[in-house]
This record gives C-alpha cells, sequence and structure tokens, in this order.
C-alpha cells in the first residue's frame, strides 16, 4: 500500500537511504511489489562513514531529487497464486532511471518473488534473496 | 238513537284480523313439485356454445383448471452435508496418507506441529522457507500455518497452505521450549517477544540431519 507521502527504505547503493512516494505509475491504486513509482530522496546514506571509493556512488542521488524507484517489500500481505500469503516487516525500493535499470549496483535486502512476473529480472538478479 | 250505531271503523278491524293469518297458512303450505329445470337440448348448434353459461357447459370447455405440479425432488436428500464430502474428497486427493492432517491437527494429535515450534518447509520448486510457527488454522482442506522468521534483517512472515500440492515437506526444527498457554502467538510480532531470526538453529539442524542419513 504505497501511496502519495509515504516513506520507504531504499536498499541499493544509489546513496538514498529514505525515500518517499510522491507519485504511483501507471496504476490508479496503491502501489504494492513490483511496482513503479517517482520518489522523492528524503535522506541521503552517509558518505563519510563509507570509503573515498564508494563516495562517488554515494553522490549519485542527492537529498531533494526526483527519481524514479520499484517497490521491491511491503508491508501490506500479498496472496500468490497458490494460495499462500507473503508480508514483509518494512516498505522499501530500488531507485532505477527513467529507462527501468537499477541506479546503483548492489542491494543489500531481500526482495519479494513478485517481480519476476512483472519483468524485473534485473533486480532480482542483483538482489541476494528473494521470497 | 243514531248515536250507539256509530262506530269507530277500528273496531271493525280487530275480528277479521285474528282470522286471516289461519287462512293464509293454509294456503301456502300446499305442496307444489319444484319446477325441474328445462334439460339442454342435445343438438345445440356449434355456433350456440359460447353464448351457453359457463355452468350449462360442457366439463372439457368448462372454467380453465390451473395445473398444479409436484415440488422438485430435495437435493438435500441426496447429500446431506455437501462441504464436509467436498473436503473429505479433495483431502483423499490431496492427502491420501493422512500425514499431512495428523501434522497439523494440534487439538488431537499430540505429537503434531504446535503454535511456537520451529518449522520449515520445503516447496517443490526447492525453495525453502524456516521460520517460528505463529498459529495454525484449522478448515479442512483450507487449513494454513502462519511462518514468522528474519531474513537479512527484515522480519518476513508467511501463511502457506497445509495441503497445497506447492508444499513438499514439512518438518519441525525444534520444538517449543516453553509451554505455550494460547493458540495464536501474535504477541511475537511485538519487539519485547520477538524471536527474531532462526536460520542458525535451521543450519545446524541440516548439519545434524545430514550427519545422521550419511551415518545410516
Amino acid at each position: 500500500m504505497i501511496q502519495l507521502k509515504t516513506l520507504l527504505n531504499c536498499i541499493d547503493n544509489s546513496g538514498a537511504s529514505v525515500v518517499e512516494c510522491v507519485n504511483v505509475l501507471k496504476k490508479k491504486r496503491p502501489a504494492t511489489i513490483g511496482d513503479r513509482i517517482v520518489v522523492v530522496v528524503q535522506k541521503q546514506r552517509a558518505a563519510g562513514s563509507e570509503s573515498s571509493t564508494t563516495t562517488a556512488l554515494a553522490n549519485k542521488v542527492r537529498r531533494g531529487d526526483i527519481r524514479h524507484a520499484v517497490v521491491v517489500r511491503v508491508r501490506k500481505e500479498s496472496q500468490r497464486p497458490d494460495g499462500s500469503v507473503v508480508k514483509f516487516g518494512d516498505n522499501a525500493c530500488v531507485l532505477v532511471n527513467k529507462a527501468g535499470d537499477p541506479i546503483g549496483t548492489r542491494m543489500n535486502g531481500i526482495v519479494g518473488q513478485e517481480l519476476r512476473g512483472k519483468q524485473w529480472s534485473k533486480i532480482l538478479s542483483l538482489a541476494p534473496m528473494h521470497v | 238513537m243514531a248515536a250507539p250505531l256509530v262506530r269507530q271503523l277500528g273496531c271493525l278491524r280487530l275480528t277479521p284480523s285474528i282470522q286471516q293469518p289461519a287462512i293464509r297458512r293454509c294456503i301456502s303450505t300446499i305442496y307444489s313439485a319444484r319446477r325441474e329445470p328445462t334439460p339442454l337440448p342435445s343438438n345445440v348448434p356449434e355456433q350456440f356454445l359460447s353464448q351457453l353459461p359457463t355452468r350449462l357447459k360442457k366439463e372439457a370447455e368448462g372454467p380453465k383448471k390451473i395445473k398444479i405440479y409436484p415440488p422438485p425432488p430435495s437435493s438435500r436428500a441426496a447429500c446431506k452435508d455437501p462441504v464436509a464430502k467436498v473436503t473429505e474428497t479433495q483431502l483423499s486427493v490431496l492427502d491420501p496418507k493422512g500425514e499431512r492432517k495428523a501434522l497439523f491437527d494440534y487439538r488431537r494429535n499430540p505429537r503434531s506441529v504446535k503454535p511456537g515450534d520451529i518449522l520449515r518447509v520445503t516447496f517443490k520448486n526447492g525453495d525453502p522457507f524456516n521460520g517460528v510457527c505463529l498459529s495454525i488454522r484449522l478448515r479442512g482442506i483450507d487449513t494454513s500455518f502462519l511462518l514468522r522468521n528474519e531474513l537479512m534483517r527484515v522480519p518476513v512472515e508467511m501463511s502457506v497452505k497445509a495441503f497445497s500440492p506447492n508444499v513438499k515437506s514439512v518438518e519441525i526444527v525444534q520444538r517449543s521450549q516453553i509451554k505455550r498457554r494460547r493458540a495464536r502467538l501474535f504477541h511475537m510480532r511485538d519487539r519485547k517477544h520477538d524471536r527474531r531470526s532462526v536460520e542458525n538453529l535451521v543450519d545446524s539442524y541440516i548439519k545434524q540431519k545430514r550427519a545422521f542419513m550419511g551415518k545410516r
């Protein structure tokens, strides 16, 4: 249930840590796993704590940037075709560019398997784990 | 002289008025047979039949009769409890040996899975899912159980249908250490009671299992 003003965790290394949803694309309803949304970066990941080589990566997005993102985890339970129901502990997303390629190069954290049915295989291959 | 002769006319009426009713009754009690109805001529031309009053019409042409149909046979007699029947047939297809049913029937089977146990579910495509069992929803063929775990610091909950053909195996990794007083352990979602990750326990269980199977 991602809609206007929802805050999400950003789980890639693009430099954003918390983003706010400002629009749900191609849908008149709240977004769920695999949906594309427009976000504003609210919090940056602390660049100082990381090593100097990764600061270039951390600067990929800044606070206040408007980017596209794909939702990868939601608190709202989602039902699979086999009847099982999956529910995560937080809302999370991955930033993507206009073409749909992820901005970050690494991801930390699990993602929902619903991405597979929605042609986000690039994100699935980056993810360390999917449930 | 003439005065006593003059009488009021009302006096004259008295005498005949007493006798009259008797006479009248005599006339009325004379028996007379009731007039017989004129029989309907047998050869009435067809064009006049429609003009006859309904009581004189023949039975075939009489007032329209409403056809009464018998009620349809009750389907209740064929199957008294169809839901139970469907459940039974589905169970015989999906769980012919009744193992899965016994595994989750925590009200009757003392060796079954109980809320608080740590389970490992393997799906048909080979993906496993481990977690603490928070609740078992006993609903016949729709029986499901809720597992909670923490994967990469993110809590994940998954409700799995017990009789789903997608579920290959369900194993009990560890029984609940303490006696649980309730059937739904939703308080384990709170930070204070959260079990956190059970991956380490499951890993050691798998190692043990492999060693055991290797010895055999």
